[in-house]
């Protein structure tokens, strides 16, 4: 029972939720561009990459000009930048996506690590900004509406990459290229094109995360920053069965553990370290084990698309 | 002729570019990228005694690639050997020091281990593909980051991993192995070359002729390249991917195994530390891609990837940043990826073009 | 031929209005060859213009250069007598171009209106793309449910949100081709003469691509014939039979069944008594195929066989007519192995076989020509001799390690043997063309002397003479005593083959005849889903 009292302190304190809402933040904004590529028919296993790299520029743009505004449109580049090379070299040229991701996030975890060193950065997080009355929510509402305004950027991405999939011809076209890009092709749909400005989007919306994880977060840059939530931005895709809902639903799952991994401590006096800090990706992959069979994804969903071959 | 003329062409034009691209990021943070390279190059040949310390730092880099070039015939992406090393590795120490025995014997029961600990870890993935699911591109990923706190507590542990003599000490390592039950160094022209290249190079010619010229390689192929073909022949996917998914993991564990027990180049002075994985499982997989998943040609990729490890240590006295060399090496594997994708269109333009005659 | 070649018909040479599309010198060259050789083409408003051609006479690649899907290598383009340059279907549509297409361009998981909305350049108005839908549906009789999911819908539907796509534009052109494999007889007849009225009274050009005679002598007002890239013959429908333009679609006198059966002539009426031979002979024995109440489910959810029961006799050949996806693939993968049944039962030679176990079939002596052959059939990254050992690699190996030897040997062999063009047994398999792939294909699944061999639209998007090789060789399998299921959707193909017909529709057989007293009347109303 000692057990079961301690998951609930963990869970009716009110920190739990301003941490899970920190890590469910990024975990949103990447995996909303993430959801993007991947009705598009992309496994973007960059996004890890994208996080990073946003990070450091949007790191690197804030010391230059002491200004968040500046910081988070350095971010945006930084993650569009990645995806500019994952775009082109697995949809123009088609070199294996999975690839093309993996090499990236090396690199780029390399390149963070060695430009580290030789740049000094000086960055903090932004002030936060209270909302009127909503903070009042109990548990949840200074998690929710207490927060350095970058967070606010949530309630703008979602519904407009909700907005962009569902409500407009681009969207029609990306979860064509996703489904079936031979109907598409023939359909006058430019399929690959379609599939590189999805990535450009989850650049985008990465970009938007590095910035927030370096301005809301953590405040300062160092190449551990990102560590593999990335790839929970990625299962949380799969875990919510490719719709918007569920991988937001995803994330936030998986940002209570991330959550939760820093408050049990407080009311387990032996929960080993490395079982807390392996916690939330055992629960991804404990929600992936339950939920994907049960998803259908899109049907050419990491196939590169040749026109005229299969 | 004119194939290969383009090959060579485009992979001379492609490393071409990574360097340059390299160089000038190191004149950039203000350092001399020729001195960079001579560094690297001193660093891993011309040094005294380096290149059998590239060959050292090359082995575990190629069984890595060797286990990836398995999967990957089979259509499954496992990128997921840095922890599949690391569990591997874990079991080495643990079954080495617990079972003990004379020299040779002891050798054989830590690469045993060695190979069944990184085969399950590769199986937890495996299973959860084939029962369940869960692309392994991303199961994999994920018990990478798991993988490194199961053995991180491991070492934590005086009744698992930690060397009695060390509780309490700053940083948690295990035992050292002994000097009888290390993986033997052959002199070779002043250089001393770890034995543990040649058992990559044995595996290596094993793997090359077990898909090219077995009927396992065969249906191993069929399988990656058209999985309905291959259930018609009888090649279940299930069994078969799961095989492949455990000969991968065993290689890597093998190779985080040679890294303990080896000689050459020096992982952790035979002890198994923290982050004792040293990111040997990603540039082993890369090792992997640049050979275009070939056994043979991957002998000579893991050899310069070595190179890049070891002379790496000689870059920090050039003033700059001895991480550089991860930007050069990502950058060079960045680079290698275009010409095949070129040429892979190129071919099949042509293909095309020469055989469907009027559509 | 860089001249028009005579206009025989004298339609619109000098009192006709400027024609609706004027191609001149049209040439496309795929690297040593020529798929068009600057062919002319006219089209006139309210006229329907039928393409006739074989497999690979150019026609699809001329309509492709027209809707934009490829670029000409030399001619001119006159859309209404405006030169133009059509780089993208975009293009084509803003010209008033539309082509229904024969596969490929319905996305499943979209809705109708979602599919129909596809491919154009506006901005997205899913209310005015619904209004439009109904207002298509009124005018030419082709009612849908805007909201429905396209991957649910029967076949014939299908066809009809393919129409109602090409038709949502507006275009005063429009391009079918080869409509009639996803349509029965009937409907087919139907859509035309329904099309014929509106085509007339609204003015717009139609084209007509097919390589069947018959369809296109009942539907068009104006033929033109392609051979080898070139237009060979353009006259007028009501001044041309069958054989004139059989011999000038193959380039000689066409006389054997097959190939006049391959060019879409049916000849039920003839009487030919060497017919009901065979199937009556064999009919005594025990099935060496047998397939009781299968029931199967697709990845959709829905059921892909229902309750279908079927049997195959030794040397005979079991003709599955029906119009595409009706459950014919299904079919074909249950006998792969590919299929798991989730009631039913499979029996080859009286044993009952396993669908849950990979390779079952194979083993039991299931031969199969898949319908997609870069499915199931080949494995494009291997070399041909690899493929044409593909189900049984154990053959050639000795202790688990192929004999390198007695593997170039073998295929060296069946490559002579079935006249496999190709670099030699090393060749990867993707370097060869399409009738050599499947010429792979049937010589593996002959080599290791299968009971029963399933042949699914074995000669879709092959040439005549590589058809009548198909033929030839099934009869052959047959006459030896190996069974043969024909599945396929060209209806001549099996009025020329089989021994006895079964029609599939939904998922199951709903009737079955000895060829002898085959009525197309009857084929055609089972095929549609009537009850027989």
């Amino acid at each position: 029972m000692d057990f079961v009292n301690g998951l609930w302190d963990a869970i009716s304190t009110a920190s739990t939720y301003q941490n899970a809402a920190l890590f469910a933040g990024l975990l949103i904004f990447a995996a909303s561009g993430e959801w993007v590529a991947e009705r598009s028919g992309t496994i973007n296993i960059s996004v890890e990459g994208m996080l990073l790299s946003a990070a450091f520029t949007s790191a690197v743009g804030y010391t230059v000009t002491e200004s968040f505004v500046v910081g988070i449109c350095c971010g945006v580049l930084g993650g569009m930048v990645v995806a500019g090379v994952q775009a082109e070299m697995s949809h123009r040229l088609v070199a294996d996506q999975f690839v093309v991701g993996l090499t990236l996030n090396i690199l780029i975890l390399g390149l963070a690590g060695f430009l580290d060193r030789e740049i000094d950065l000086t960055t903090k997080t932004a002030e936060k900004v209270q909302i009127p009355l909503l903070h009042r929510i109990p548990l949840v509402g200074d998690a929710i509406f207490d927060q350095p305004w970058p967070f606010y950027l949530l309630f703008v991405v979602v519904p407009v990459s909700w907005w962009l999939v569902f409500r407009t011809r681009w969207g029609l076209e990306v979860r064509a290229s996703g489904e079936d890009p031979q109907a598409a092709d023939v359909s006058g749909i430019d399929v690959n094109k379609r599939r590189r400005q999805a990535i450009y989007y989850a650049g985008l919306t990465s970009g938007l995360g590095g910035a927030f994880l370096l301005f809301v977060q953590v405040g300062r840059f160092d190449e551990g920053v990102v560590s593999g939530r990335g790839f929970i931005a990625i299962a949380a895709v799969i875990f919510g069965g490719w719709t918007l809902r569920g991988t937001v639903a995803g994330c936030v799952i998986f940002a209570l553990a991330l959550g939760l991994r820093l408050q049990l401590p407080r009311y387990y006096e032996g929960v080993p370290t490395e079982l807390l800090q392996a916690f939330p990706f055992l629960v991804t992959i404990l929600g992936m084990a339950i939920f994907a069979k049960r998803v259908r994804p899109p049907a050419a969903l990491a196939r590169p698309f040749i026109r005229g071959l299969k | 002729m004119m194939r290969q003329g383009e090959w060579l062409g485009l992979y001379v034009a492609s490393v071409a570019v990574a360097l340059g691209v390299s160089a000038i990021l190191i004149r950039a943070t203000g350092g001399d990228s020729l001195a960079v390279f001579d560094a690297l190059i001193e660093g891993s040949l011309t040094g005294s005694g380096r290149w059998g310390l590239t060959l050292g730092a090359a082995a575990p880099m190629l069984l890595v690639a060797l286990g990836t070039i398995v999967s990957a015939r089979a259509g499954l992406v496992n990128i997921g050997q840095e922890g599949q090393l690391l569990i591997g590795t874990a079991f080495a120490v643990y079954f080495g020091f617990r079972i003990g025995g004379p020299g040779p014997f002891n050798l054989v029961v830590l690469l045993v281990a060695g190979s069944i600990g990184g085969a399950l870890w590769a199986g937890v993935a495996g299973v959860l593909r084939f029962r369940r699911g869960v692309p392994e591109v991303l199961s994999t990923l994920l018990l990478v980051t798991v993988a490194s706190q199961v053995t991180a507590y491991a070492l934590g542990r005086e009744w698992l991993l930690l060397a009695s003599n060390s509780v309490g000490a700053r940083n948690n390592v295990s035992e050292q192995l002994a000097e009888d039950n290390r993986l033997p160094n052959l002199n070779i022209f002043g250089n001393q070359i770890p034995s543990s290249f040649f058992l990559g190079v044995v595996f290596a010619v094993i793997v090359a002729f077990a898909l090219a010229r077995t009927v396992w390689g065969f249906q191993l192929r069929m399988l990656g390249r058209s999985p309905q073909a291959a259930q018609r022949a009888g090649v279940s996917q299930r069994s078969f991917g799961m095989r492949a998914m455990l000969t991968s993991g065993a290689f890597a564990g093998l190779a985080g195994t040679v890294m303990f027990a080896g000689g050459g180049f020096q992982f952790s002075n035979y002890k198994f530390v923290p982050g004792f994985s040293g990111n040997i499982g990603w540039t082993g997989l890369l090792v992997a891609l640049v050979a275009r998943e070939r056994a043979m040609p991957a002998i000579a990729v893991a050899i310069a990837f070595g190179a890049l490890r070891t002379g790496s240590s000689f870059v920090g006295s050039t003033g700059v940043e001895a991480r550089v060399t991860d930007v050069i090496e990502g950058l060079l594997v960045l680079a290698l990826l275009v010409p095949p994708a070129v040429m892979f269109i190129r071919d099949r333009r042509r293909a095309r073009a020469a055989t469907t005659a009027r559509t | 031929m860089s001249q028009a070649p005579p206009d025989r018909t004298g339609v619109d040479a000098h009192t006709a209005p400027t024609p609706a599309v004027d191609l001149r010198g049209i040439t496309k060259r795929f690297g040593a060859v020529t798929a068009c050789d600057s062919v002319d083409l006219t089209l006139s408003r309210g006229k329907i213009h039928g393409i006739l051609g074989e497999n690979g006479a150019g026609k699809s690649t001329l309509m492709k250069i027209l809707i934009g899907l490829v670029l000409p290598d030399g001619g001119s383009i006159h859309i209404d007598g405006e030169p133009q340059q059509i780089h993208d279907p975009l293009a084509a549509a803003r010209l008033g171009i539309g082509m229904v297409h024969q596969h490929f361009s319905l996305v499943d998981p979209l809705t109708v209106w979602e599919n129909v909305a596809l491919g154009e350049g506006s901005r997205l108005d899913p209310g005015a793309v619904r209004k439009r839908i109904g207002e298509i549906g009124d005018h030419y009789g082709l009612h849908i449910d805007p909201n429905a999911r396209v991957g649910d819908l029967t076949a014939g539907l299908r066809q009809r949100v393919e129409i109602i796509k090409c038709l949502r534009r507006d275009p005063s052109i429009v391009i079918f081709d080869e409509p009639t494999s996803v349509l029965t007889p009937e409907e087919s007849t139907t859509l035309f003469e329904s099309f014929r009225d509106v085509v007339a009274a609204e003015g717009r050009a139609v084209v007509l691509v097919s390589h069947k005679l018959d369809e296109v002598l009942a539907a068009t007002d104006e033929i033109t014939i392609m051979r080898q890239g070139r237009v060979v013959e353009h006259l007028r429908t009501m001044n041309a039979d069958a054989r004139t333009l059989a011999r000038a679609m193959v380039g000689r006198e066409v006389s054997l069944r097959t190939e006049r059966a391959a060019l879409g002539l049916i000849e039920v009426d003839e009487a030919d008594e060497s017919l009901a031979a065979p199937a009556a002979a064999s009919m005594d024995r025990e099935p060496v195929l047998s397939i009781r109440h299968a029931t199967a489910i697709g990845a959709q959810g829905a059921p892909v066989l229902d309750d279908l029961s079927l049997d195959v006799h030794a040397g005979e050949i079991l003709g599955i007519a029906g119009v595409e996806g009706n459950g014919q693939r299904a079919l074909g993968d249950l006998l792969s192995s590919l299929v798991r049944l989730s009631s039913g039962e499979v029996s080859v030679g009286g044993n009952v076989i396993s669908t849950r176990t990979p390779g079952a079939m194979t083993a039991a002596g299931v031969g199969v020509i898949p319908e997609d052959r870069h499915d199931s059939g080949v494995v494009l990254d291997m070399t041909v001799a690899e493929n044409l050992v593909l189900m049984t690699p154990q053959q050639v190996a000795n202790r688990g390690v192929l004999d390198r030897a007695k593997l170039a040997r073998r295929a060296e062999q069946m490559i002579a043997e079935f006249d496999i063009q190709c670099a030699g047994p090393e060749a990867p398999m993707w370097s060869l063309s399409g009738g050599n792939q499947q010429r792979v294909v049937l010589a593996r699944e002959l080599s290791y002397a299968p009971e029963i061999l399933v042949a699914a639209q074995p000669t879709r998007g092959l040439d005549v003479g590589a058809i009548e090789y198909m033929t030839d060789r099934l009869r052959a399998a047959a006459a030896e005593g190996v069974a043969i299921l024909l599945i396929s959707s060209e209806l001549e193909e099996i009025l020329d083959l089989a021994d006895r017909i079964a029609v599939m529709y939904r998922g199951a057989i709903v009737g079955e005849m000895l060829r002898a007293d085959a009525d197309l009347e009857r084929l055609s109303l089972l095929m549609g889903g009537a009850a027989a």
